[in-house]
């Protein structure tokens, strides 16, 4: 137990030792994406407000429309920051090798890589809170609503690792993968409501998406950022499930998968 | 230590003609082609051996060395090395061997080697202490202690592949597979590490697996030769023996201060190659007139320089593989 504590918390070192090796690339990849992302939303919605006769939409007045995208801001760094775009590259170029000859399996390896990233993105993510609090451009109704979506952001991020992972086996049957990734990124923006809040979807859609994991990777997050009476307990056990799901699925293409590995240009 | 029955593996791949046409063809229907790289493969290494594995490009080393540490899975035949199928990967097995490819780096690029190494050693459960002094002391023996804390896409090739050996060595495992240890390095450095193996066999006793395109590696190091050409074993012997499965001719240079009559009697009966001045000669002899036409020569003529060829494997290489058709002859020195 401690021989297997021991590589954990050497990978988490050589993760961190890794991610803070290039400053600028490390800050870039953390913020660049979702804050370009949020500065073309605030643009977008402020036009869209600004136009005659629109101050509500779906209930959402302009306030509320930025107090919701600054939310998911902050759900996307905290839980969709870790890409394993490197996965299928790896896969692809033989590059993982050496992880199947080193006494700890990749599984463990790539998810002790992915909780160190996660460890700088709670960081990374209490300072963003702290900022768009002290501006004050975000307000919550209370500490513990703060607590909770942390909490649960952070149980979407193992979501989304699965996910992710997933996309990134798939390498081991197909050539490339990037227009997956592409297709994944793009409908779990659109459908977990990290581009328009899900009230502006028609109701029997929505109804449909509760029967999937998408909107627990933002809205549900967010609603409990707000303080919305959503059961936790609930809602944990069925991102659990869903994470289980992928997980075992993923499990699956792997040992099917590196059954097929060439291990090319070795 | 490792026993291979019938091993092999084919991959499949598709072909695409050349150019847009051949491109527009291949998305709708794809010809496939299946190709055998290792065929029927078998091979026994005992406990402490260094065996050479010899072949061109693409003969299907690298193959056999990939099944054997587990990273690829036979198409067929069976496997063991030390006690366990590699391509099941439990942690006994990997605990217990270690590769080195010359060609890709397994360190972590953007960090020290030092980190690498305390990962690894990690990984291999070495206690604290004991990590700490095999590292001070394998850096010490590969001269490399002032390079552990630079980044590794910093080091130079030779100290990037000294880095390399030490983290394949650092939980001594009972079987190392080194493939092109010594690739794109100097000469220098090919000795330094040539050396280095060397040293380190006679003290630990591994089991070696090597492959090399430098002959000068396979002869500093390896008593036994496996020849795969094609994806099939050629040869399987003694080093001594390889280099005389073309024959046992020795082939010796002499220089000479001034010009030689060629039709002179001392170089008769033997093939000889002139240089256009005649002052330098390449002659085949056969072993057992070796000590006789050298006196003769070296009596007759004014030599300033004799030597007999230093790699006769290095020729056999070459000829087996300009002519592959001497391949099949070299079919019945298989072990």
């Amino acid at each position: 137990m401690q021989a297997e504590l021991r590589k954990w918390r050497a990978t988490f070192e050589v993760s961190w030792t890794n991610h803070l090796a290039y400053r600028l690339n490390f800050i870039l990849l953390v913020f660049g994406p979702a804050l370009v992302f949020f500065f073309i939303k605030y643009n977008l919605w402020k036009s869209i407000y600004t136009m005659p006769g629109i101050t509500v939409l779906q209930g959402y007045d302009f306030d509320q429309m930025l107090q919701y995208q600054l939310l998911v801001l902050i759900v996307s760094l905290m839980a969709q920051g870790h890409n394993s775009m490197k996965l299928a590259d790896d896969i692809r170029l033989g590059r993982i090798s050496s992880y199947l000859i080193y006494p700890f399996s990749f599984f463990k390896f790539h998810t002790a890589s992915f909780l160190a990233f996660q460890g700088i993105q709670v960081l990374i993510c209490g300072f963003t809170i702290s900022f768009l609090m002290i501006i004050p451009l975000v307000t919550f109704s209370d500490f513990n609503s703060v607590m909770r979506g942390l909490y649960f952001a952070s149980l979407v991020s193992f979501l989304w690792f699965q996910l992710q992972f997933l996309v990134g086996l798939l390498a081991f049957w197909l050539e490339e993968t990037w227009i997956l990734r592409v297709i994944l990124m793009t409908t779990a923006q659109f459908l977990s409501g990290a581009i328009l809040p899900l009230e502006f979807y028609p109701q029997s859609f929505v109804k449909f998406l509760d029967y999937t994991p998408f909107p627990y990777l933002t809205y549900i997050p967010i609603k409990i950022f707000q303080g919305d009476s959503i059961n936790l307990l609930n809602a944990s056990l069925v991102l659990l499930f869903w994470s289980l799901f992928v997980y075992a699925i993923n499990h699956i293409l792997f040992k099917r998968g590196v059954r097929l590995y060439t291990a090319a240009g070795m | 230590m490792i026993h291979a029955k019938a091993l092999s593996k084919s991959f499949r791949s598709y072909i695409k003609q050349p150019g847009l046409v051949g491109s527009v063809k291949s998305f709708f229907s794809r010809e496939w082609t299946t190709k055998h790289a290792v065929e029927n493969f078998d091979l026994e290494v005992q406990g402490g051996e260094i065996v050479g594995l010899l072949g061109p490009n693409g003969a299907g080393k690298t193959t056999l060395m990939k099944m054997f540490t587990g990273i690829i899975v036979p198409s067929s035949g069976s496997v063991n090395v030390i006690g366990y199928k590699p391509f099941e990967r439990s942690i006994a097995f990997r605990q217990q061997i270690a590769l080195v490819m010359g060609q890709k780096s397994q360190l972590w690029w953007d960090i020290p080697a030092l980190d690498s190494l305390h990962l690894l050693g990690s990984y291999y459960e070495i206690p604290e202490a004991e990590l700490k002094s095999r590292i001070a002391h394998l850096a010490e023996l590969l001269q490399v202690s002032d390079l552990l804390k630079i980044h590794v896409r910093k080091l130079s090739l030779g100290e990037r592949m000294k880095m390399e050996l030490m983290s394949c060595l650092l939980h001594k495992p009972s079987i190392i597979f080194l493939d092109e240890p010594t690739i794109g390095l100097d000469l220098v450095a090919q000795k330094t590490i040539r050396r280095f193996l060397l040293d380190y066999h006679e003290q630990h006793k591994p089991t070696i697996i090597l492959t090399s395109h430098y002959m000068a590696d396979v002869s500093a190091l390896c008593r036994r030769i496996v020849l795969v050409l094609d994806g099939q074993k050629q040869f399987d012997g003694p080093l001594e023996k390889f280099a005389q499965i073309l024959g046992t001719e020795k082939f010796v240079k002499f220089q000479f201060a001034e010009s030689q009559n060629p039709n002179s009697e001392s170089f008769q009966g033997f093939k000889a190659t002139w240089n256009p001045e005649y002052t330098r000669v390449e002659m085949q002899i056969p072993e057992k007139n070796l000590r006789d036409a050298s006196i003769k020569i070296l009596t007759n003529h004014a030599v300033v320089d004799f030597h007999t060829e230093k790699l006769a494997i290095e020729r056999v290489m070459d000829e087996l593989m300009s002519n592959p058709a001497l391949a099949a002859s070299t079919q019945n020195h298989a072990g």
